[in-house]
């Protein structure tokens, strides 16, 4: 998979390029309007992580570009301007998602893969561990043929650690996930570790192998 | 003690005109005697030269006394004497004729002269009375006309509000030079401070916005570091507390942010939010989130409560509502919410807080130690109730905390 990420902070900009490389995505960097119009022209992308005050331009501008010119590129909108007509304005220029600075890695990697997904997936979105199938159109959990009855957040908390496998997800990067109010207002991530014992308790109960580990009081890791 | 500048101003006049005046009715009255005195003996005087000029012309014919007039009478000895009393005056003076002295003393009456004193005083009382109230009437009209420019100043003040106000509406001519400098004074005084407010609100929000971007740095690297195959448990315990403060400062800044804009007008579009659609979402994540602490939730919604603000902001009000009565809450505890077309209740169980119960809204005030919160939570519920006029109370009874919102 390509992608292609526009953010004039150099510091940000690496991390979120390393993050990517480990899941073998091929990643190019640019860090400036008049650079990222180039590769935008040059090559399709199967998506575009975009900032939106670049140096030389809006990442509006750029996003507005794309789509006059018929590029299908996914583009999802990373922007510290907390403002919901931000929000509005990219969504309606034709991006696939919007995630507000400062945001978790494991967070923009779930919106990618999700995004990636949704734009390469033919309607039957199931992803399969082998040991765990999970069948996102209906929300449904099976495991040795068998259902696994999970509630919402332990269903999206489940989903979660698997779009991010072999991956330490820290627990504040969870807490903000499975929040469902409005941004920058999520409770604490002291919660988490129940919610997790409750999954693999549920897992255990239909004999699923433990996949979830526990990285000290970090977070935690789904390996597969 | 103060007291208004009519008040004052009356009492005064009252105080100094009476003492003024009295003064100078003594004064009136003691001149207005000396003349009478003067004329009375000039008088006396003036009917004593015509009696004895008629006298020695004809002493033989002339009658020696008409009684209340005057007498003759041969005397021994000269002498001079007056007498003045209320009813008579007299003057006896010594003559000489044929080198035979005689002794004339001539009366008149004095009552006429009295009575004349009593009337002119009390007429001079009755002028100086009316003066008096005309002079505190006629000050009391004009002072108010004159101070109208300085009570409509005033209320203009106190009107002003630093958070709504644009500038001071005030006259720059009132017709009079030192409220004239007075407004301008008040306008230039004004347009500094609320110079000085707005670069202080703006400061705050570039601050906050330049703060985010490191934030997001150390954060992105923290979640690359936590995978490092090299982690042991001492640099995790590490890594860990470096996430947690992060984390918080990251979550002060964001509410900073977010108060300073809500303070600056920056949510402006308001619509009629349906208040329980969104009451029981949030609801529904809090207590399946909070399932392993609170027991037990309940709820009575009354369906079709509609407020007019702005829907984000809405959210984050009762979001906050709902997250305050979750996180400070007991281990099997419960959380109660009633909303009704009049107002939004959320009692929870939960330890008592220290200190003032009304100070709790105050930014970066918590209830206990607690370095799961920002102490921003509660400010920024008032400070969005307070956009919307609503009021909001805090109790706490038996250990329940009640927290309130009366919609305007």
């Amino acid at each position: 998979m390509k992608l292609l990420v526009v953010e004039d902070e150099p510091s940000l900009l690496s991390s979120i390029i390393r993050y990517f490389r480990e899941e073998q995505f091929t990643c190019e960097a640019v860090s400036n309007y008049t650079d990222a119009l180039q590769r935008i022209e040059d090559t399709p992308f199967d998506c575009i992580i975009l900032d939106i005050n670049l140096p030389g331009g809006s990442g509006f501008q750029l996003l507005k570009y794309l789509r006059e010119d018929k590029k299908k590129d996914g583009v999802i909108i990373i922007s510290a301007r907390n403002s919901l007509d931000d929000k509005i304005t990219g969504l309606d220029f034709g991006a696939d998602d919007y995630l507000t600075k400062p945001f978790h890695l494991p967070e923009l990697s779930a919106r990618v893969k999700a995004l990636l997904r949704r734009k390469y997936s033919d309607g039957n979105a199931v992803v399969d561990l082998d040991v765990l199938l999970i069948d996102l159109a209906s929300r449904t959990v099976t495991t040795q043929g068998q259902p696994v009855g999970l509630s919402k957040i332990e269903y999206d908390l489940l989903l979660f650690l698997v779009t991010n496998k072999n991956r330490v997800v820290s627990r504040q990067a969870i807490a903000e996930h499975l929040y469902d109010g409005p941004s920058d207002q999520a409770p604490g991530p002291e919660f988490v570790y129940s919610h997790i014992k409750n999954l693999k308790r549920k897992l255990k109960e239909r004999s699923c192998p433990d996949l979830i580990q526990t990285v000290y009081g970090l977070g935690y890791k789904l390996v597969v | 003690m103060s007291q208004p500048l009519q008040q004052k101003n009356t009492r005064s006049l009252l105080t100094w005109l009476p003492l003024v005046m009295l003064a100078g009715s003594v004064f009136f009255y003691l001149i207005l005697m000396g003349h009478i005195r003067h004329m009375k003996h000039q008088q006396l005087l003036l009917k004593q030269t015509n009696v004895w000029k008629a006298y020695s012309i004809d002493p033989a014919r002339f009658p020696i006394e008409i009684a209340g007039e005057y007498q003759i009478t041969p005397s021994a000895t000269p002498e001079t004497q007056t007498e003045d009393s209320a009813d008579l005056a007299y003057l006896k003076q010594t003559y000489q004729l044929n080198g035979k002295p005689y002794t004339i003393t001539t009366y008149i009456s004095s009552k006429e002269y009295h009575h004349l004193l009593i009337k002119v005083s009390i007429a001079e009382g009755i002028v100086f009375i009316l003066l008096l109230v005309a002079i505190v009437i006629i000050n009391r009209q004009e002072s108010r006309r004159l101070w109208t420019p300085f009570y409509s100043t005033m209320s203009a003040i106190r009107a002003y509000d630093i958070r709504h106000s644009k500038s001071l509406p005030l006259d720059s001519t009132t017709g009079t030079e030192e409220f004239d400098q007075l407004n301008k004074t008040l306008r230039d005084l004004i347009d500094h401070v609320d110079q000085a407010y707005r670069n202080q609100k703006q400061f705050t929000e570039n601050a906050s916005h330049e703060l985010q971007t490191p934030l997001a740095i150390i954060r992105s690297k923290v979640e690359l570091l936590i995978e490092n195959p090299g982690l042991n448990e001492d640099t995790a315990q590490l890594l860990q507390e470096i996430t947690e403060a992060n984390e918080r400062l990251s979550q002060m800044n964001k509410n900073l942010l977010l108060l300073t804009r809500i303070d600056n007008g920056q949510y402006p579009e308001t619509e009629a939010v349906a208040l329980s659609p969104l009451i029981e979402r949030l609801t529904h994540f809090f207590r399946e989130y909070y399932e392993n602490e609170v027991a037990k939730t309940t709820t009575a919604l009354q369906p079709d409560v509609h407020i007019n603000a702005n829907p984000a902001l809405i959210e984050i009000l009762i979001n906050n509502l709902l997250r305050n009565a979750y996180i400070h809450n007991l281990p099997g505890g419960w959380v109660e919410i009633r909303l009704s077309g009049k107002e939004l209740i959320v009692r929870n169980s939960g330890p008592a807080v220290e200190g003032d119960p009304e100070r709790l809204f105050d930014r970066f005030r918590k209830g206990r130690v607690d370095n799961r919160t920002t102490g921003l939570g509660l400010a920024l519920v008032r400070q969005i109730a307070q956009l919307y006029r609503h009021d909001i109370h805090y109790t706490y009874q038996d250990g329940v905390h009640q927290l309130q919102v009366i919609f305007s």
